[in-house]
């Protein structure tokens, strides 16, 4: 289980980045963040991999505080959680079934990574992810070689060789054209139930948040303003959760292809 | 309509004749102490300059004796390329741990600026100087030579390297970091690919200044075909000079060739 517990985060310009949060997240939830450009939905889910460090209260993983990570341990913590990122960081000039194996480098030792002497486990899991989100045959081209929705899966696959518990997913697929977008959503969320991996997701757009979501957290300035699962979700929730009118901007539309 | 075209008064320069005409006078001054305190006189050579040229350029095509000597200039030259390409290869590798420390992406501002401020330390003494000093360490020959060519190449490639390094996605990086690799890691697998095409392309380039940096070593007495250079030079033989010159110009000029062709392909 994921707590938030009277958690803040103050930037160092002074910024209050998130106010008094208070969460618990089930193993195995499909939860959809959504809140305005700026409303701290990055700011939440990189608190739980500690690439951001909340600067008071308590964040718990299966009851250990996280914040008081350091080094070794923190490490071993974003072994366990996979990160999807918007522009999806794959190495351009490397191949793809290398760019899934990276993730495993949390698991090895630095000389034998340097090596690339990747156990050959670690090859077949790689390869098995790669065949799951359905690019197996892309095992061997460079990166830069695939299309946007291919380089996404990928990271999905990258994210799945780290054997993780929690996964956490920036925007994932803004940078997506609209069917391609939902094709990824998909196969994130097809991946995540058979798996049984906690998963959140940073969404944009309120259609897509409510046909994925199990549950939606709504965040406005640094603050949880709806908190629930996605069947007590209206379009004025997303109102009151925007603090304005729905407008088209905020549908991705195109759903059916 | 142009007429109606309105500019603001033109800017008054005096200020700039002014510092121009300071420039100069301090100059002229400088050259007067120069050439009176040193004892600096044109006098005409034995032979005249046009003779003299002749014997260079002309001369060598055409003298059997200097056209003997071409193999063994050639040996002197090949000598050359290989101290710039032992130097330059101990260079690109040692360039690159450098080259992160300075990095300010990769260690924060204070370490880079340490670190740059020794590259261009190193930077600002030529090789010449650093020959002449490992000459009085390791002792006369090529290795004195592939030392200073080293170290020179490590001041200039550590500061285009860390350059190269600072404009990188450091989301890869981040990447790395978020999957739990450690820093070394996160280097390997989320800079270096991004770096490798332009280091490599700055390393061939340093390679052309490296060998005509290692064809004036042997002056000081470290290596390459400085050595006969400074001989014929010394015993006025101008058709050697002019040899050693044909065999510099030909050997420069075909490694310029070759390694611009590279460099375009890498980048
Ligand atoms: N490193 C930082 N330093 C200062 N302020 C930041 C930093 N990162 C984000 N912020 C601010 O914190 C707020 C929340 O940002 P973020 O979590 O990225 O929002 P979202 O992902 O919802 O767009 C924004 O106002 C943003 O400007
Ligand atoms: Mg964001």
């Amino acid at each position: 289980m994921l707590e938030f517990k009277d958690v803040s985060l103050t930037y160092p310009n002074g910024h209050q980045g998130l106010k008094n949060i208070n969460l618990k997240i089930n193993d195995g939830e499909f939860v959809v963040v959504v809140g305005m450009s700026g409303a701290g939905k990055s700011t939440l889910i990189r608190s739980i991999n500690r690439l951001v460090t909340p600067t008071s209260g308590e964040l718990l993983i299966d009851d250990e505080n996280i914040l008081k990570y350091k080094e070794n341990n923190l490490r071993k913590l974003r072994t366990k959680t996979g990160m999807i990122f918007q522009q999806h960081n794959l190495v351009k000039r490397m191949s793809v079934l290398r760019n899934t194996l990276s993730g495993r480098l949390g698991h090895m030792g630095t000389l034998r990574s340097l090596l690339g002497m990747f156990p050959q486990d670690d090859v077949n899991l790689a390869m098995s992810n790669l065949n799951r989100v359905g690019i197996g045959e892309k095992a061997y081209t460079r990166a830069d070689q695939l299309s946007g929705g291919q380089q996404q899966r990928v990271s999905i696959a990258r994210v799945l060789t780290q054997k993780p518990k929690v996964i956490l997913a920036d925007e994932p697929v803004a940078s997506l054209d609209p069917p391609t977008a939902h094709k990824v959503m998909s196969d994130l969320k097809r991946i995540s139930r058979e798996d049984n991996l906690t998963t959140l997701v940073n969404l944009h757009f309120i259609d897509m948040a409510q046909e994925f979501a199990d549950r939606i957290i709504g965040l406005r300035d640094g603050e949880v303003v709806f908190d629930g699962p996605v069947s007590e979700v209206s379009d004025k929730t997303f109102e009151e959760i925007y603090g304005r009118p729905i407008k088209e901007d905020d549908l991705l539309g195109g759903d059916e292809d | 309509m142009s007429n109606d075209v309105k500019f603001p008064p033109k800017p008054k320069r005096t200020k700039l004749k002014i510092k121009l005409g300071i420039t100069l006078a301090v100059l002229a001054a400088l050259y007067t102490v120069a050439l009176t305190t040193t004892g600096f006189e044109v006098r005409p050579s034995a032979s005249s300059a046009w003779h003299t040229l002749q014997r260079i350029f002309i001369a060598p095509l055409f003298d059997a004796d200097t056209r003997a000597a071409f193999p063994e200039l050639v040996g002197y030259m090949l000598e050359t390329i290989a101290i710039a390409y032992a130097g330059l290869s101990i260079a690109a590798i040692l360039a690159i741990p450098v080259g992160f420390l300075a990095a300010r992406n990769m260690t924060g501002n204070n370490l880079s600026y340490i670190g740059k401020g020794i590259l261009n330390a190193i930077r600002a003494i030529p090789e010449l100087i650093f020959a002449i000093i490992f000459v009085a360490a390791v002792g006369i020959g090529p290795y004195a030579g592939v030392l200073a060519i080293s170290i020179n190449s490590i001041g200039m490639l550590g500061k285009l390297y860390a350059e190269v390094i600072e404009t990188i996605d450091m989301s890869k990086v981040e990447a790395i970091k978020a999957s739990g690799g450690n820093r070394v890691q996160a280097m390997w697998y989320g800079v270096l690919p991004q770096v490798v095409p332009e280091f490599s392309s700055y390393a061939i380039y340093r390679f052309e200044i490296d060998v005509r940096a290692s064809t004036v070593l042997g002056i000081v007495g470290a290596g390459g075909i400085g050595f006969p250079l400074l001989l014929a030079t010394q015993q006025r033989n101008w058709e050697d000079v002019g040899m050693i010159l044909y065999v510099v110009v030909i050997f420069v000029t075909i490694i310029d060739i070759v390694s611009g062709k590279i460099r375009n392909k890498l980048v």
